[in-house]
C-alpha cells in the first residue's frame, strides 16, 4: 500500500465519521489531526507567500525603480487572495470559531479595490472651446497647458495665436465610442517593460488602434466648423495641433517633450492629425516614462489645442528664472524658425541672460557659432524678458515659455508653464577638465551633471535602441524626445547638439542622469564599445574608468517621489502592512482588533499554532503525546509530533525524549545552536537594576520573582519532520521561532519574533537593538516596533536556512535576562561583537 | 511519510484540462507536462471545456480568465456547481484584487498570475491534484 492509499484511507475514514457520535477513538482523533496539520500546513504556506508579498510591495516603496500599476495590483492581489487562504484554513482548523475574520477582511479587500480602481469621474463639457473662452478655471477639461495658454492671452499685452481646444469630454467621447481603454489595457497588462522590443511592438499595435478609429460624427463636424472659423479670419491658414494633456500637473514630473505635435496642418489632415495626438500618449517614450514616473495611463487625459500657425522668424524659450542656478537673472534661447528645433534639441541655439528686474540688462550674450548676426536684437530681448516677468506675475511662480516672433515682429506666447524642480536643477560646471591623456572629448553644456561610466553605443535610430545594453553610455547626433526610454538603462548620455533646454536635458535632470550636450564630433570620435567615462559636470569624456570623476557624490532621486502611483502604493500599504497586533498576551489581539491584513496574518497565525496545541488538550489527546526534551539546560522543553518528527524506533509510550530521537531537521538546528557555546549563566547586574527589576516585577502581572511558574514555564515545540514552531517563554522575554524547510522555495522560511524582558523600557530596547545587530549580521530582514522584533529569512537553500536557524538558538539562550544588564548606552556593541564572534567560530567550527 | 512523494505519486493519477486560448502558453505546458507523464488535455475557451468535463472525468482544471466567450468566473461557478471535485487553478495575466476573492469565494482551488514560472505551476497542479484524489475518495467535495 502507498503512502498515498494510507494516507487516503485515513482521510476517507476520518469523513466518515464527521457526522458519527461524540467522543470519537483515539485512532479517529489521530485522523482529525492529520486534517488539522494538513489545514495548518497550507496556512503556512499562505502566510510565507502573504509576507513575501508585502516585503516586495515594500521594498518597491523605498526603491520606486521597479514600480508600476502592473506590479502593485499583482502584489496585492497574491496578498489578498493569500489572507483569505490563511482565514479560511484557520476556520476549517477551529469549526469555524473565527468567522469574525471575515468581516475585518471583506472590509479591507474592498477598500483596496476601490484605491487600485481609482480612476477620474467622465468628463462632461463643451466638446470643443475656443481658447477666448480658456482660462485655468477650465482645466479640467482642456488641460493645463491649453489653460495656461488660453488665461495668458487674457492678459494685457500678451499675444497667443487664435485657436481652439477639443476637450477631455471630446476625447474621452473617442475613447469611448471606440471602446478603447479596454482594449488597450488588454495589450498594456501583457506588456513587458523591460523588453524594448516589445515596448514597441505594443506601442505600435495601440497607436495603431487609436489612428485607426473614426472620428464620432458630431465632433468630426464641430472639429471643421471650428477649423473654417480660423480661416474665416486668416483666409488660408494652418494650424499647429498639440496635445495639452491631464494629470501631468502632479508631482515633480515634467512631461517635457513627450507627446506629438503636427505643424502646419490644413483642413483636409486636421482629424489625422488629432488622432496621430491622441496616439502619442502611448509612444514608447510616453509609455516608458508614465512608467519610470509612476502615472497611470488612465489617469493622463489628452486634451488637443488646435492654432494658428505664426509665420516665426525667430523662435526659442525663456525661463523666468535661470536654470544655470543665477537668481537674479532669466534666460533665452533661440534659433531662427520654430522653436521645434531648440526643445528637439536639433538646432544650434543661441543664449542669452538677462536681468530679472527691470530694465532687464543683458548680462551675457553667446551666439551660436552659425549665427551670422544676432537671431535676437536687444530690443526683442527686453520685450521678451517683460513679458515673460509679467506671466510669472501673473502665475505666481517661475514660468517656461515657448514663444515665437513673426515676420511682422509681433511676439506670439505659445506655451508658458512653471518651471520643474528638475528643471532648476542643472548644475554649472566646477572644475575645468583636467590636462589628461585619457581625455578624448571636451567641451559642450551640462545638462545634468554627474559622472557615469560604460561601453559607448551610438544610437541613430529607432533599431539602434532595441541593441542598446543596459548601463551603456548613450551617444546621440540630436538629443530627441524619442531616446527617453533609454535614459533610464543607460550610464550617461552624450549629445553633439542641444542645449539645456531641450526636452531631454530637463528628462535626464529628472532621471539624474549625466547629460552632456552639444559636444561637437561626439558620434564621429567615440565608437560603439569603447569603455569611456562622461564627467558631464566638467565637460569631459575620458577613455577608460576614471575613478576620480566617479568618485564624487551625485544626487539620485526616487524619480516615483510624489507620483502619483507612489501615492496609489503608499495608500494600499495603510490597509496592508502596518502591524497593531504585536503582543498576543495583550487583550487587544482580538478578531476585531485587525485593522490591516498583516494583523489577520498575524492573529490568524498565532490563533494556528494555538490551535494545534489546543487540539490535543480539547479531546484529552495530550496525554503522552507532548514529550519532555532531555537538556542539560536548567528550562523545561516539550515537543508534540505534527507528524514525521520522530525517529521510528522511538518507543512512543515513553514520556521524555533525547534529541537523539528527533528527525526534525530545523529543531537540530536550534537545538545545536542553543548547545554550541556553553551559557555562563544570568549576567551580574547592578544593585540599581536588581531594585529596578524588583519594582517592575512587582508591577507586572505573573512576573513575580518569587512566583516559580513565571520562570519555569513549560515550552513547547510543535514538530513535523520539516517544520518547528516554538513559543518560548523564557524568563521575562516571549520568543517564537518558526522554521519550515520544505521542498519549494516558497515553503522555506525561518520567522523569529522576540518581545518583552524584565528591565525598563530603554534596557529592553537596547536588548532588542543587539539582537537586530547580530540577526542584521546573518542575513535576516528585521522589522522593529518598540521592544518587539521580527526577523525573516525565506526562499534560501537548506543549508542557509540551518545555519540561521543556529544562529537563533545561540541568541535565544544567550540574550536571557539580558537586559538587565543593558542599563549603560553603548552596552549593546561590546555584546554584539562578542556574540558574532562566537557565532562565527560555532559555525565555522562545523 | 514525505508530502513531495504523495503530491507526486498523486498528480499522475489526474487527469489535467487546460483552458487557455494563448497558443504558445498551451504549447509550453504541454511539453512540460507530457514530459511528467502527467494526462493533459487542452481546449481554447470555456464552452469547449465544459463540454470536455462533460464527456469524461477530469480532476483538475488551469483556467485563463480572460478568455473569448463566457466569463471565467462564471465557468469557474458552473465547472464547481457541476462537478464539485475538480480542482479549479485560476491563471490570469489581469491581476485584481476583486477577481481574485471572487474566483477563492467561488471555490477555486488557487488564483496564479501570469508570468508563471512553470516549476512553480507544476507544483501548484501537484497541490490540487492531491486533494482532487482525496475529494474523489471522499465522495465529498
Amino acid at each position: 500500500m502507498t503512502l498515498l492509499d494510507r494516507l487516503l484511507t485515513l482521510l476517507r475514514r476520518l469523513r466518515r465519521s464527521a457526522t458519527a457520535p461524540p467522543s470519537p477513538g483515539p485512532e479517529e482523533l489521530h485522523r482529525q489531526f492529520i486534517a488539522r496539520s494538513r489545514s495548518f500546513r497550507d496556512l503556512l504556506t499562505a502566510n510565507a507567500n502573504t509576507l513575501a508579498a508585502m516585503a516586495e510591495l515594500e521594498t518597491a516603496l523605498r526603491d520606486g525603480r521597479t514600480l508600476s500599476m502592473t506590479f502593485i495590483r499583482a502584489r496585492c492581489t497574491l496578498v489578498t487572495v493569500n489572507v483569505f487562504k490563511i482565514i479560511h484554513h484557520l476556520n476549517r482548523m477551529a469549526d469555524g470559531r473565527y468567522s469574525e475574520l471575515e468581516r475585518a477582511f471583506s472590509r479591507l479587500h474592498r477598500q483596496i479595490e476601490t484605491i487600485l480602481d481609482g480612476r477620474r469621474k467622465p468628463a462632461t463639457g463643451a466638446l470643443i472651446l475656443d481658447l477666448r473662452q480658456v482660462g485655468r478655471a477650465q482645466a479640467d477639461l482642456t488641460g493645463e497647458k491649453m489653460a495656461n495658454l488660453g488665461e495668458a492671452g487674457s492678459i494685457e499685452g500678451i499675444r497667443v495665436p487664435p485657436g481652439f481646444v477639443l476637450t477631455t469630454a471630446a476625447t474621452g467621447l473617442f475613447f469611448q465610442r471606440n471602446q478603447l481603454y479596454p482594449r488597450i489595457n488588454h495589450i498594456i497588462q501583457q506588456m513587458d517593460i523591460a523588453d524594448l522590443e516589445d515596448l514597441h511592438g505594443k506601442s505600435g499595435a495601440i497607436q495603431e488602434l487609436i489612428r485607426a478609429a473614426p472620428m464620432p460624427p458630431e465632433l468630426e463636424t464641430l472639429l471643421l466648423d471650428h477649423f473654417d472659423r480660423l480661416a474665416e479670419a486668416r483666409p488660408g491658414c494652418r494650424v499647429a495641433v498639440r496635445s495639452s494633456a491631464l494629470g501631468e500637473d502632479l508631482g515633480q514630473a515634467s512631461f517635457a517633450g513627450l507627446y506629438h505635435t503636427e505643424l502646419d496642418v490644413g483642413r483636409d489632415t486636421l482629424l489625422d492629425a488629432c488622432k496621430a495626438v491622441l496616439a502619442s500618449k502611448y509612444t514608447p517614450r510616453a509609455i516608458s516614462y508614465r512608467l519610470a514616473k509612476g502615472f497611470r495611463h488612465e489617469e493622463i487625459e489628452m486634451c488637443i489645442g488646435v492654432l494658428t500657425m505664426v509665420e516665426a522668424t525667430v523662435s526659442g524659450i525663456c525661463y523666468t528664472r535661470s536654470i544655470g542656478g543665477r537668481n537674479d537673472t532669466l534666460d533665452l534661447f533661440c534659433a531662427p524658425g520654430t522653436a521645434k528645433g531648440i526643445v528637439d534639441g536639433t538646432r544650434a541655439t543661441g543664449h542669452l541672460l538677462l536681468e530679472r528686474a527691470p530694465p532687464h540688462r543683458i548680462v551675457r550674450r553667446l551666439e551660436a557659432e552659425e549665427a551670422i548676426a544676432p537671431w535676437l536684437t536687444d530690443a526683442e530681448a527686453t520685450t521678451l524678458a517683460e513679458t515673460g516677468m509679467r506671466l510669472e506675475h501673473h502665475f505666481g511662480t517661475p514660468q517656461d515659455i515657448e514663444w515665437s516672433i513673426d515676420r511682422d515682429g509681433r511676439l506670439y506666447v505659445l506655451q508658458s508653464r512653471p518651471i520643474t524642480a528638475a528643471a532648476l536643477h542643472a548644475p554649472v560646471a566646477a572644475h575645468p577638465p583636467p590636462a589628461d591623456d585619457r581625455l578624448v572629448l571636451h567641451g559642450g553644456v551640462t545638462g545634468c551633471g554627474g559622472a557615469g561610466c560604460g561601453a559607448v553605443c551610438v544610437v541613430h535610430g529607432p533599431e539602434d535602441m532595441l541593441r542598446f545594453p543596459r548601463r551603456a553610455v548613450l551617444v546621440v547626433r540630436h538629443p530627441l524626445p524619442g531616446w527617453a526610454p533609454l535614459l533610464k538603462r543607460a550610464a550617461a548620455l552624450v549629445a553633439e547638439t542641444g542645449s539645456e533646454a531641450g526636452h531631454l536635458a530637463t528628462l535626464s535632470r529628472e532621471f539624474g542622469l549625466p547629460a552632456l550636450l552639444a559636444l561637437d564630433r561626439a558620434t564621429e570620435l567615440l565608437a560603439d564599445g569603447d569603455m569611456v567615462t562622461v564627467d558631464a559636470t566638467n565637460r569631459a569624456v575620458y577613455r577608460g574608468r576614471v575613478e576620480e570623476a566617479l568618485r564624487r557624490p551625485v544626487e539620485r532621486t526616487n524619480p516615483m517621489d510624489g507620483s502619483p502611483l507612489q501615492r496609489t502604493l503608499i495608500e494600499v500599504l495603510q490597509l496592508i502592512s502596518p502591524l497593531n497586533l504585536t503582543d498576543p498576551a495583550s487583550p487587544d489581539f482580538q478578531a476585531g482588533r485587525c485593522r490591516t491584513l498583516h494583523d489577520i496574518t498575524r492573529f490568524c497565525h498565532e490563533k494556528s499554532v494555538i490551535e494545534m496545541f489546543e487540539f490535543g488538550r480539547r479531546f484529552r489527546f495530550a496525554k503522552g503525546t507532548a514529550k519532555r526534551l532531555r537538556d542539560t539546560l536548567p528550562i523545561e522543553w516539550w515537543v508534540v509530533d505534527l507528524g514525521g518528527a520522530f525517529v521510528p524506533h522511538y518507543d512512543l509510550s515513553r514520556t521524555d525524549i533525547d534529541i537523539a530521537d528527533i528527525a526534525c531537521r530545523p529543531l537540530q538546528a536550534i537545538w545545536a545552536g542553543m548547545h554550541g557555546v556553553p551559557w555562563e549563566g544570568p549576567p551580574v547586574a547592578g544593585l540599581r537594576t536588581m531594585v529596578a527589576f524588583l519594582f517592575h516585577s512587582a508591577l507586572r502581572d505573573g512576573l513575580d520573582p518569587a512566583r516559580t511558574s513565571a520562570l519555569r514555564e513549560k515550552n513547547y515545540f510543535l514538530l513535523s519532520q520539516k517544520y518547528c514552531n516554538l513559543s518560548a517563554r523564557l524568563g521575562y522575554h516571549y520568543a517564537m521561532i518558526e522554521a519550515m524547510l520544505g521542498d519549494r522555495p516558497g515553503d522555506r522560511y525561518i520567522t523569529f519574533r522576540f518581545k518583552g524582558g524584565a528591565a525598563g523600557e530603554s534596557q529592553r530596547v537596547r536588548r532588542i537593538e543587539l539582537l537586530a545587530a547580530v540577526l542584521d549580521h546573518f542575513g535576516y530582514r528585521i522589522d522593529r516596533v518598540g521592544d518587539a522584533l521580527t526577523a525573516r529569512v525565506e526562499r534560501e537553500s537548506e543549508q542557509v536556512l540551518l545555519d540561521r536557524l543556529k544562529v537563533l538558538g545561540y541568541l535565544v539562550i544567550h540574550t536571557r535576562q539580558l537586559d538587565l544588564v543593558m542599563a549603560e548606552a553603548g552596552a549593546e556593541r561590546s555584546y554584539r561583537d562578542t556574540f558574532i564572534q562566537e557565532i562565527e567560530d560555532m559555525l565555522n567550527h562545523e | 511519510m514525505s508530502d513531495q512523494t504523495l503530491q507526486l505519486e498523486a498528480v499522475l493519477k489526474i487527469h489535467l484540462l487546460l483552458v487557455d486560448d494563448e497558443s504558445e502558453f498551451k504549447e509550453v505546458m504541454q511539453r512540460h507536462l507530457s514530459r511528467m507523464g502527467i494526462r493533459l488535455s487542452v481546449s481554447e475557451c470555456c464552452l469547449d471545456a465544459l463540454e470536455l468535463l462533460e464527456a469524461q472525468p477530469i480532476d483538475v482544471v488551469i483556467m485563463d480568465m480572460n478568455m473569448p466567450g463566457m466569463d471565467g468566473i462564471q465557468c469557474l461557478r458552473k465547472v464547481k456547481e457541476r462537478w464539485p471535485r475538480t480542482e479549479v487553478i485560476i491563471l490570469t495575466g489581469h491581476a485584481s484584487v476583486k477577481s481574485g476573492i471572487e474566483g477563492m469565494e467561488s471555490g477555486a482551488f488557487d488564483y496564479c498570475l501570469k508570468p508563471i514560472d512553470i516549476q512553480e505551476l507544476i507544483e501548484k497542479i501537484e497541490l490540487a491534484a492531491q486533494k482532487a484524489l482525496i475529494n474523489q475518495e471522499d465522495d465529498i467535495p
